[in-house]
């Protein structure tokens, strides 16, 4: 009897509608679990050479508990690395009726070696349905893909494409060249034709910004919005949305509000410049609507909760915002204390989960224990 | 540019640039004047293609050419930037001795013939021990406003390579002026330079944000508690929401940065400005409403930004204005925050 069988043996099943999706939560692969699953070579090459990308706590470290939930640390593990403790922490305790699972131990692979890149993504979404997915229907995961080899990516989608459990395709908020490039259009391209979301999730290696390095994690930290406004700048500019109509993409935790003034930007300076990108034949704004979802974390909070409701609007995100938990991250928001007073009954019922429903193709209803 | 409603304005940001190298020419010694002849240097405008909407028509090049601007537009006083060293020279006395020339040049050419105008001073970002003696070599003359770096370098502003810079502005009450574009040989992403003019073009407000906040989280402002900064034709209506993220980060891991004493928007509130142009903003005037209350009138600098055009925003925004938030734009606020040569 498996684990699921044996739950549902055991307690009374009932039928339930889906009224919280968490679409931000961070399981972590430890090194020797990776060493031991990657092939002879690679294993090898993880223990003697390491990874190539400076880790960026190493670049910025983080003050308090490696910036982690001070309570998350599993005895043994490191936060995110235990299934028991998250599913009693997040699952459990706020009652999540979906959780995406964005695991970011290949995010920065995009450095290696082709193969050795190709080796960890797939060695992390095998560890993702085995250690995750396989003990807990609640869990959705992404497809993690070394987007720098976009033939490889494509492969990895295509191995894992038929398992509905993956929901999306992760990559990181910075690659080796802008995201709007040409070069990762076939991996665009692959996942859409899957239905799957591309996900844009905060990291990778971010540290020069236009204006050199930041000195801080503060500034890194509080610039998450900044490099995103980039990120989606280049996939408009570089006419990604254009080429390919039914990519559909989700900017993960690097906030939300900022997109409003971004597409003001981008609006107007798109009527002034059009004729040379004539590709673009459509305002900016309308591109970002429909093909751009965002997460809520770290929600941006003004004093006056009234500007957070004035800026969803201004930015048109009432049906683009899904909640996000960012578990185990020190920054952790809470659906019962985090959601911004003032939203209407409606509103809120798509941020925490009507609107993560749609995108991901999640069921409105469960029948659970 | 807008004309009709921005008369007798302060005017914080007015481009003028010399026609080319040759006019420079007699405000340099023997050594540039043949380094410039056996290169074939150029005026690098890179940032402003001559065909494209946004760049408008060239800046005036000469006193003439100015008044006809002048007589257009109006001002009671107006701020002159001239971004002809910004390029992607690397040599770092060429950088301090082009800004002695422009600096000297504006003074020759603009400054000693019309008393509505001031300029900012250009001075040298590779250099920084030439760029104090920059500062130092305009003292009491008074009509340089502000110190001008462009927006875009190699290490963020806050950073303490810059400190003795920051320190001379701040011991004369010179603001330091951030103006959009810069070292083009920098991308303006984490990543690679953009395949398209109209994605650096927008690059410059994610720039000023990385300026926005290494200025706060470096500690300058407790340490040069006067200093004032200002940020030119980056834009303004991406502050709210990053002011809003900035403090609640900062309430999170001060502990790393415990030379930041209050919440950075208040900080940024208290010593920075950023003028109208380019405004980028929505077309529902409730909505620009909205925005404009979010940031704060009193953190707007009206400028023209003439010759450049970046579409219909600033006009809206004047036209939404109400009288006390229009006076304090076009006026009130400059005077306050320059004091004494521009009020």
């Amino acid at each position: 009897m498996t684990q699921l069988e044996d739950q549902a043996a055991t307690k009374q099943v009932t039928r339930r509608a889906v009224e919280l999706v968490d679409v931000d939560i961070h399981p972590v692969m430890l090194g020797p679990d990776m060493a031991r699953r990657l092939p002879e070579r690679w294993g090898r090459h993880l223990e003697r050479y390491g990874r190539r990308a400076p880790f960026v706590t190493d670049l910025y470290p983080r003050p308090r508990n490696k910036g982690m939930r001070a309570d998350s640390w599993p005895e043994g593990g490191i936060p995110g690395s235990s299934y028991e403790l998250l599913r009693e922490q997040l699952l459990d305790e706020h009652d999540i009726d979906f959780g995406i699972l964005l695991c970011l131990n290949a995010h920065d692979a995009g450095y290696e070696h082709p193969e050795y890149d190709a080796a960890i993504n797939r060695v992390v979404n095998e560890w993702i349905v085995e250690e995750w997915l396989d003990r807990d229907e609640r869990l959705r995961s992404c497809i993690s893909v070394p987007y720098d080899h976009p033939e490889l990516a494509i492969a990895e989608i295509e191995r894992w494409a038929g398992d509905d459990r993956f929901v999306q395709v992760l990559l990181p908020a910075a690659g080796q060249e802008p995201f709007g490039s040409r070069k990762y259009w076939p991996v665009y391209r692959a996942a859409a034709d899957a239905g799957l979301p591309v996900a844009f999730h905060t990291g990778g290696y971010t540290g020069h910004r236009g204006a050199g390095w930041p000195s801080f994690y503060l500034e890194e930290h509080a610039g998450y919005g900044v490099v995103m406004q980039m990120l989606l700048t280049s996939l408009v500019c570089e006419g990604t949305f254009a080429a390919i109509p039914n990519l559909k993409v989700v900017m993960t935790e690097g906030g939300a509000l900022w997109a409003a003034a971004l597409r003001w930007r981008l609006d107007d300076a798109w009527s002034q410049l059009r004729d040379e990108v004539p590709e673009l034949d459509r305002l900016p704004s309308e591109y970002i609507h429909d093909h751009v979802w965002f997460d809520t974390q770290p929600m941006e909070e003004p004093d006056d909760p009234q500007h957070f409701l004035q800026v969803v609007e201004q930015a048109d995100l009432s049906d683009r915002l899904m909640f996000a938990t960012d578990y185990p991250h020190w920054d952790f928001d809470t659906p019962a204390q985090s959601v911004p007073r003032g939203l209407g009954k409606e509103q809120r019922a798509k941020l925490l989960a009507g609107t993560a429903i749609e995108l991901y193709g999640l069921p409105t209803h469960v029948d659970r224990a | 540019m807008t004309v009709a409603t921005a008369t007798e304005a302060i005017d914080c940001d007015l481009h003028v640039a010399p026609a080319g190298v040759d006019t420079l020419l007699p405000y340099l010694d023997e050594y540039w004047r043949s380094y410039i002849d056996d290169a074939t240097i150029r005026m690098g405008q890179a940032a402003y293609p001559m065909g494209a909407a946004t760049t408008g028509a060239a800046p005036a090049g000469n006193h003439e050419e100015l008044t006809a601007v002048l007589d257009e537009t109006r001002p009671r006083r107006a701020i002159l930037s001239c971004l002809a060293l910004d390029g992607v020279h690397r040599n770092p006395h060429y950088g301090a001795a082009m800004a002695t020339a422009i600096n000297t040049w504006m003074r020759d050419e603009f400054l000693e013939r019309d008393e509505r105008l001031r300029a900012s001073m250009v001075v040298s970002t590779l250099d920084i021990p030439a760029a104090v003696a920059e500062v130092e070599r305009w003292d009491g003359d008074g009509r340089f406003a502000q110190v001008l770096l462009p927006v875009r370098n190699d290490i963020p502003y806050g950073n303490r390579y810059y400190h003795p810079l920051h320190a001379a502005a701040h011991e004369r009450g010179l603001p330091i002026a951030l103006h959009a574009w810069g070292r083009g040989g920098n991308a303006p992403t984490t990543t690679g330079v953009t395949t398209s003019y109209l994605e650096d073009y927008a690059s410059n407000a994610h720039i000023a944000q990385t300026q926005m906040m290494s200025f706060v989280a470096e500690g300058v402002f407790s340490e040069l508690p006067e200093l004032k900064i200002v940020f030119l034709e980056c834009g303004f209506s991406w502050l709210p929401p990053q002011l809003w993220r900035f403090d609640k980060d900062w309430k999170g891991v001060w502990r790393e940065v415990p030379w930041v004493k209050e919440r950075p928007s208040e900080y940024i509130r208290r010593h920075m400005r950023f003028t109208t142009e380019p405004a980028q903003l929505p077309q529902d005037p409730e909505q620009i409403a909205q925005v404009v209350a979010m940031v704060g009138p009193e953190l707007l600098l009206y400028a023209s930004d003439h010759p450049h055009e970046h579409g219909a925003s600033s006009e809206r925004l004047l036209a939404s204005l109400g009288d006390e938030d229009a006076e304090a734009i076009l006026r009130g606020n400059a005077a306050a925050f320059y004091g004494g040569s521009i009020a």
